[in-house]
């Protein structure tokens, strides 16, 4: 049975990873269609996609929109989570499941709401309607990963700051902080990947000048079938292992992503 | 502790940004269902309930949803199966391993899921590996259909639901005393026995678990039945793409929107009941 169940497991890992490593493979393809396994190699298709302006423009919005998506929903969440754990109020249980919110409401529902809502209020600005709806999806998991590591903490601390003379303020950067930091450094860079990522949210809020990547890679895909969509993915997949190598050695990914 | 009002000011925040983003945009948007299609292009008539009517009246619609529901039923099964399958054989392995495995297993979540379905394209397109392996080795005389159709589908939404359904059944197991399972082997129990009697109960809450929370998922995905499913709506959220960018149907787009959501939301209630008994009895 032990047998068994190590086929099978074995069964599961190849397919979560075989698009990802054909993608990989293909990328290093030489002829105009990714190939599996390539007949020739060659990393053309790697400068093709760094000179593709498409690409580029796209890779730069998104990675600002991550960076100032994660930027603002962090304190958010830093203040969520600590009036949560911190706090005793009567519904707190449902005030939680309300924060997690934004996991639950499809994608597409939250896009096509904030496309509607920011035209009624007359917000025609890309960058602004794309702000808006990553803080909202990054916005969880940083309150997920927050809670979880204020939990963990020792309470005293905190307690033994404030008997010492410390506003509670004080105590909180000085002691509670540096405490939970790679909690929240690791909250942050899922968040990064999670917004770095995303296409759903973002699906009706992007206009023809102002592109994010994943976008920008499935409008190419609909007219291109050029390995050069391999090669960005490739990079894609680098970055978002290095990430993911990082979190796991900070807190554990399983503590950011929940479950 | 927080005193009330510390309390009270820390959340201000958090909960004024979800009421601006997310409460007040998606009533505004639902608020559209209960309007008739304006004269103009973008403009809205009076109050009505046909957009409702049109929803549940008409077969085609009714389909769409029992075909997303299935489907998504489907790729929830199959998830079950093989998550809970892996989720005991990271259960079973050393700590050495732990670290990489979760990496395997989370990497459709941490991967852009436009990569994850180019990639599907690349191996089972019409041209793709698969089939160019078939053809090479003579089993296969013309190329199979593996994508754009439901096969493609599911393939795609099992993909990047996995993550979800081994993380709940792991969190399950994990609260299992392995003693449990030598205990009982120990008293002569049979492996089998011991699996079925002893380590699945235990499991079954992470199951039930997983199992909601896939199904949410898999029915309000997007990106894997654009890319790998069949031309057309062939999904919920593809008809609601469809019918405000190709058709302009605000008011009966959101209708469909509204009901996607309720049927969202009916499921992750269930999911935090269930989550709440099966907490009370362990």
């Amino acid at each position: 049975m032990r047998r068994l169940l190590q086929v099978v497991a074995a069964l599961v890992a190849a397919f979560v990873l075989a698009p990802i490593v054909v993608v990989v493979v293909a990328s290093f393809s030489d002829g105009a269609v990714p190939q599996f396994p390539p007949r020739t190699w060659s990393l053309r298709w790697y400068a093709h996609a760094i000179g593709e302006a498409a690409f580029t423009d796209a890779a730069w919005n998104s990675a600002w929109l991550a960076v100032i998506a994660t930027l603002l929903a962090t304190p958010l969440a830093l203040a969520a989570a600590f009036a949560i754990v911190r706090g005793r109020f009567p519904g707190r249980q449902a005030l939680q499941a309300f924060l997690l919110a934004p996991l639950f409401v499809p994608a597409i529902v939250i896009s096509l709401a904030i496309l509607v809502a920011m035209a009624r209020l007359g917000v025609r600005d890309v960058g602004l309607r794309l702000v808006g709806a990553h803080v909202l999806v990054t916005f969880p998991y940083l309150v997920r990963t927050i809670i979880a590591s204020l939990t963990r903490f020792d309470l005293g601390l905190e307690e033994a700051a404030r008997t010492l003379g410390a506003h509670p303020l004080r105590g909180f950067l000085l002691v509670t902080l540096p405490l939970i930091r790679p909690g929240v450094i690791a909250g942050m860079l899922f968040a990064l990947i999670v917004s770095f990522d995303n296409v759903s949210v973002s699906l009706f809020l992007t206009s023809a000048r102002t592109n994010t990547l994943p976008l920008a890679i499935l409008n190419y895909v609909e007219y291109n079938f050029d390995p050069s969509v391999a090669a960005i993915s490739t990079m894609l997949v680098a970055v978002s292992l290095a990430a993911a190598l990082l979190i796991e050695r900070a807190v554990g990914l399983r503590r950011v992503v929940g479950g | 502790m927080l005193s009330r009002p510390a309390t009270f000011a820390m959340l201000a925040p958090v909960l004024l940004v979800l009421i601006l983003l997310l409460v007040l945009p998606v009533g505004y948007l639902i608020s559209f269902s209960v309007l008739a299609r304006g004269t103009g292009p973008q403009t809205l008539g009076a109050f009505t309930m046909a957009n409702y009517g049109r929803l549940f009246g008409d077969t085609y619609y009714l389909a769409l949803f029992g075909r997303t529901l299935w489907l998504s039923a489907l790729t929830t099964a199959i998830a079950a199966l093989a998550g809970t399958c892996f989720a005991w054989f990271m259960w079973q392995s050393g700590r050495r391993w732990r670290g990489p495995l979760t990496i395997l297993i989370l990497s459709p979540l941490l991967i852009s899921i436009v990569v994850t379905s180019y990639g599907w394209v690349v191996l089972l397109g019409r041209n793709g590996a698969i089939n160019t392996a078939l053809e090479a080795l003579g089993l296969i005389s013309a190329p199979l259909r593996l994508i754009h159709n439901d096969f493609g589908i599911v393939v795609g939404l099992v993909h990047v639901v996995i993550p979800f359904m081994v993380l709940c059944v792991l969190a399950a197991l994990e609260r299992i005393e392995a003693v449990l399972g030598e205990a009982a082997m120990t008293l002569g129990a049979q492996p089998w026995r011991v699996l079925w009697h002893v380590i699945l109960p235990l499991a079954m809450p992470g199951v039930a678990a997983g199992t909601t929370i896939v199904f949410c998922l898999s029915l309000s995905a997007y990106v894997t039945p654009a890319v790998l499913g069949g031309s057309g709506p062939n999904f919920v959220t593809t008809m609601i793409y469809d019918l405000f960018i190709t058709q302009y149907d605000w008011p009966f787009g959101a209708a469909v929107a509204a009901v996607l959501l309720a049927t969202a939301l009916a499921i992750v209630i269930l999911y935090q009941r269930l989550l709440a008994r099966l907490g009370a009895e362990a």
